[in-house]
């Protein structure tokens, strides 16, 4: 392969690959008189400056969804962290303990995945995301079931996994979630404790829901100050390219 | 994309902290308040618990009466403002908690959960160093109240102790997850107020240059 030329022509490279005159690492392309370097379709620039920002600042995005991703990731380690220590704290009752450990080793498992692809910067894709949430509200749940439903200590992880959920997806998915797991949890509870402990089930039921909507509050107002401050980085930039360039308006926006 | 200068000084970014925050606070703080009196009003069996236990929340709905008129009036309070009202919840949670009567006091008081949204909201408007305090705060406040009441026993195999524990690793993963996410959010703002890229592209791009050149 003495001979080597760069080829432009996409619509050549197409007749001859069709032409099964490709070599086998697929680079070079045989003319008939010398390989040609085939260039490779230039994958369209990843989008960098304010139009990554952009993008779908008025509902919650992957990008969102990224981001709120690890502070999820992290809430399930220290959920499984805490639920392992607690496990072998004072076990007795070995069905049980095998329902815990199984449960939080298949959790640790897939935030191990989950975790990983954050790492490489590959946000998992939004539904496995959901997925493991769902995932972890039921781990929940059936440890609160095989704890003895209402008397179960294990019900403050719902915060863990409330706080997590509320600050990654967009809102009316958060909210599914807040009410499935606060409706769920209500109906255990009731069905596994006298009347006289409603009071302490509303309460619950009430936090976790606090939890959710300051939460998803804060998300909110935040996606709208970026979206306010994207806004006003673009004046400025018009203003500086049109000399018209004054002092920029930084006064707080207002809450989403 | 033409870089700049954040248009935005880091004392106004600060102080739009404490007023976006300040809205979750006050969230958080009705919350308790309201679960507060549903439950005092539910389970009261005399006038005598009653009015001794509704004062509380009364003190606490003031206060957030004002904070909160003086938010919508467009006059947020500073941060020492909002410090000092997020200790006098902790301090009023932590008096239901111990001084509740008909033995539901200190470690078997059902009220410890209205510490949660409190810690999580005000690690979701402060930097770390004082939200990392906070959350110390309200940790030795409620394990203090535990000893106090007697509620604390080393019997059926320090059941008690694992329940404390658990409670507050709880309270901590509140205040590290809420601040961590804080962070997050300002990281991403000050890149946005910047012009940079978002830091997942940037993430992507140096993974995607690493990836060509090894």
């Amino acid at each position: 392969m003495s001979k080597l030329k760069d080829h432009a022509g996409g619509a050549d490279s197409a007749t001859f690959i069709e032409a099964g005159h490709r070599s086998p690492d697929g680079n070079y392309i045989w003319d008939g008189q010398e390989w040609i370097a085939v260039r490779q379709p230039v994958a369209r620039a990843a989008s960098k400056g304010l139009s990554s920002w952009a993008d779908g600042l008025d509902r919650g995005t992957s990008e969102d969804l990224f981001h709120g991703q690890t502070v999820i990731v992290w809430a399930r380690w220290i959920l499984i962290g805490t639920g392992l220590l607690l496990s072998f704290w004072n076990a007795r009752d070995l069905p049980v303990l095998e329902v815990q450990l199984a449960a939080i080793i298949t959790l640790a498992f897939g935030n191990f995945y989950l975790h990983v692809q954050l790492l490489r910067g590959r946000p998992a894709i939004d539904v496995i995301v959901y997925a493991a949430s769902a995932a972890d509200l039921a781990v929940i749940t059936a440890l609160v079931v095989v704890q003895g439903g209402f008397s179960s200590p294990v019900f403050i992880f719902y915060f863990a996994a409330a706080l997590g959920f509320s600050v990654a997806f967009p809102t009316p998915l958060a909210a599914a979630y807040s009410v499935v797991g606060i409706a769920t949890y209500g109906v255990i509870c009731l069905a596994t404790s006298p009347v006289s402990d409603e009071p302490a089930i509303f309460t619950r039921m009430l936090m976790i829901a606090a939890i959710s909507v300051c939460g998803n509050l804060f998300a909110r107002n935040e996606r709208h100050r970026r979206a306010e401050a994207v806004r006003l980085h673009e004046e400025v930039l018009a203003e500086m390219q049109t000399g018209k360039a004054g002092e920029p308006d930084t006064a707080p926006v207002t809450t989403a | 994309m033409q870089q700049m200068k954040e248009v935005r000084t880091a004392d106004q970014a600060a102080a739009e902290d404490i007023f976006f925050g300040q809205t979750v606070i006050l969230w958080a703080r009705w919350s308790v308040i309201v679960a507060g009196i549903v439950l005092v009003l539910w389970t009261s069996g005399t006038v005598e618990q009653l009015t001794r236990t509704i004062p509380f929340f009364l003190a606490l709905m003031a206060m957030n009466f004002f904070l909160h008129g003086r938010f919508v009036m467009g006059s947020p309070l500073n941060r020492t403002v909002v410090i000092a009202s997020s200790i006098v919840d902790l301090v009023m949670i932590s008096a239901i908690v111990g001084l509740w009567p008909g033995g539901q006091d200190g470690l078997k008081s059902p009220f410890f959960v209205l510490y949660y949204p409190v810690v999580f909201a005000f690690a979701l408007v402060l930097p770390r160093t004082i939200e990392a305090a906070y959350t110390v705060f309200a940790i030795l406040v409620y394990t203090a109240v535990c000893f106090f009441t007697g509620t604390m026993s080393l019997g059926n195999g320090a059941e008690d102790y694992k329940q404390l524990v658990m409670r507050l690793i709880v309270m901590a993963a509140m205040g590290f997850l809420g601040n961590y996410y804080f962070r997050i959010q300002r990281d991403r703002l000050r890149r946005a107020t910047a012009g940079g890229p978002s830091p997942l592209k940037d993430l992507q791009q140096k993974l995607g240059a690493s990836t060509s050149a090894s």
